[in-house]
């Protein structure tokens, strides 16, 4: 039963809520209240920022900064690392290159001994000739 | 603490004498008893539900920002890998909420090589951080890093929320790269009308080089508390009624818990990436009218030529669908499809709807994609 209520007070509720969130008024309010919460967080800031540096403490910026450094170095090593994988790539389809390269001139070479062989028993023995030495 | 153990070992406890009062009342009040003490447990004792729990392994990491690579050792069947670009806002864990309702369990499931970029929890070192960076600096490694690991050719960009519009304009500054589809869900393109937050976030009204300059990063509580005054009763109040009325439905307390969590676990966002996203998205709307420069590049949306699949919700009140629909005029892809689902922000990636419908128009959609 309270969930039908609680699902007709929201009903009926919402269109009007609805509408005020809609108005100038509102967006207006809002801004204010914001500057206002951001003027007093300056201040906090401010004040605290003061104390840590009389008190010889690191701020959080400063405690931020450091962590940029390494960040930044981290950066440079992405960079580092990204333009040694782009280098042995290349390095890797150039050795691939070559090794095919020298397995098909090796191989071209074979041919043309095969090719040589073949000419040379085709002139030195008849047909014949071979026929009657697989006989045997 | 003690005295209390021991007079329940003595079999004496004020909570049994409830529990035994309660056996002699009514079936109704009884029902509404055990219903409180659940919504009790929920919300004090018991602990947070486990998330993200898809097998992955990370292949790169940059500042907070993690590549990962889900269910490496699944036989992947489609060839064109699919990397994730997740929003500056919420964890991305929503996209892996829990083993069957995660959209990366159900695509890599499917054989689809998923990947997904992380941004981390951004720390106040990072509050200068802008959108260029993320857009220039981070995505461009990553997508060169799937390529690289699933040794692909082409590759499948998903972007949710804020995610797709970033992913959008990486991919209008890219087209030399081998970008074959691009998956938007519920990602805002025209700022034209952005609903209540056009109201809220007013130039003569909303400070915001004075909010960014005071707290260097924005707090989660803040853009949350924004997203939550879009509906205020539902959003403030909403949960808990549902809780007390459905606390005795255990799917339902088991998806609620999975939901708060993701909802209250927000990260900070960095400053400079904040008065962008505001200033120049929310308040002068440059990106659809190619009025946006990234590092000195003009953003032109028109250079885009992937297939493109741009999904948005029909009750998202966070981006709205007159928000999303207008990428579809401005890109020269010759496949693009605009899709509105039956859901919401939130619910166009978990729960039911997008199970039985979300997950699979992704996959069928990416697999048909994917072939030549």
């Amino acid at each position: 039963m309270w969930k039908n209520i609680y699902d007709q007070t929201e009903a009926n509720w919402n269109d009007a809520i609805q509408e005020s969130l809609k108005q100038e008024s509102f967006s207006k309010g809002m801004g204010e209240t914001l500057n206002h919460y951001l003027q007093y967080q300056e201040l906090t800031k401010e004040t605290t920022e003061s104390y840590l540096k009389q008190v010889n403490i690191p701020t959080r910026g400063e405690l931020a900064d450091v962590a940029s450094l390494v960040i930044n170095l981290e950066g440079k090593l992405d960079d580092l690392d990204d333009k040694f994988d782009e280098e042995l790539s290349k390095l890797d389809a150039t050795k691939e290159i070559s090794q095919l390269r020298k397995s098909v001139s090796n191989l071209e070479k074979k041919l043309d001994k095969v090719l040589e062989a073949l000419e040379v028993i085709g002139k030195e023995k008849p047909v014949g000739t071979v026929k009657e030495e697989k006989k045997v | 603490m003690n005295a209390f153990n021991r007079r329940n070992k003595m079999g004496y406890s004020n909570v049994k004498d409830v529990e035994k009062w309660m056996e002699t009342m009514p079936a109704d009040v009884k029902v509404g008893f055990e219903r409180i003490k659940r919504m009790t447990d929920v919300l004090t004792n018991e602990p947070e539900p486990e998330v993200g729990q898809t097998p992955k392994e990370v292949i790169w990491t940059k500042n907070k920002a993690k590549l990962y690579r889900y269910q490496p050792a699944i036989k992947k069947t489609n060839s064109v890998p699919i990397l994730m670009i997740y929003a500056l806002i919420n964890k991305p864990y929503i996209l892996d909420l829990t083993p069957g309702n995660s959209l990366i369990e159900h695509l890599t499931n499917q054989g689809h090589d998923v990947y997904l970029l992380d941004w981390g929890t951004a720390g106040y070192e990072d509050r200068y951080m802008k959108l260029d960076d993320y857009i220039l600096d981070y995505i461009p490694r990553a997508v060169k890093k799937v390529l690289q690991t699933s040794e692909a050719k082409e590759i499948s960009l998903l972007g949710y929320c804020m995610g797709g519009t970033m992913t959008s304009i990486f991919a209008a500054l890219h087209p030399e790269l081998p970008i074959r589809n691009l998956v938007f869900m519920t990602s805002p393109f025209d700022f034209s009308d952005a609903g209540l937050y056009t109201n809220w976030l007013d130039k003569r009204y909303f400070n915001l080089n004075k909010l960014v300059d005071t707290l260097g990063m924005i707090p989660h509580n803040m853009i949350d508390y924004g997203n939550k005054l879009l509906n205020p009763i539902a959003n403030f109040y909403g949960p808990y009624v549902s809780l007390a009325d459905r606390a005795d439905n255990e799917e339902f307390v088991n998806n609620w818990k999975l939901m708060q969590k993701w909802l209250n676990d927000g990260i900070p966002f960095p400053g400079e990436a904040y008065r962008q996203w505001i200033g120049e998205f929310y308040q002068e709307n440059k990106l659809i009218n190619d009025e946006l420069y990234v590092r000195g590049q003009k953003v032109e949306l028109s250079k885009i030529t992937a297939n493109l699949l741009n999904i948005a919700g029909k009750h998202d009140v966070i981006a709205s669908p007159n928000q999303v629909e207008p990428l579809n005029a401005k890109v020269s892809s010759k496949d693009k499809t605009f899709h509105l689902t039956d859901t919401g922000h939130v619910s166009v990636v978990v729960g039911r709807r997008a199970i039985n419908h979300t997950y699979p128009l992704i996959d069928k959609w990416l697999a048909e994609h994917s072939t030549d």
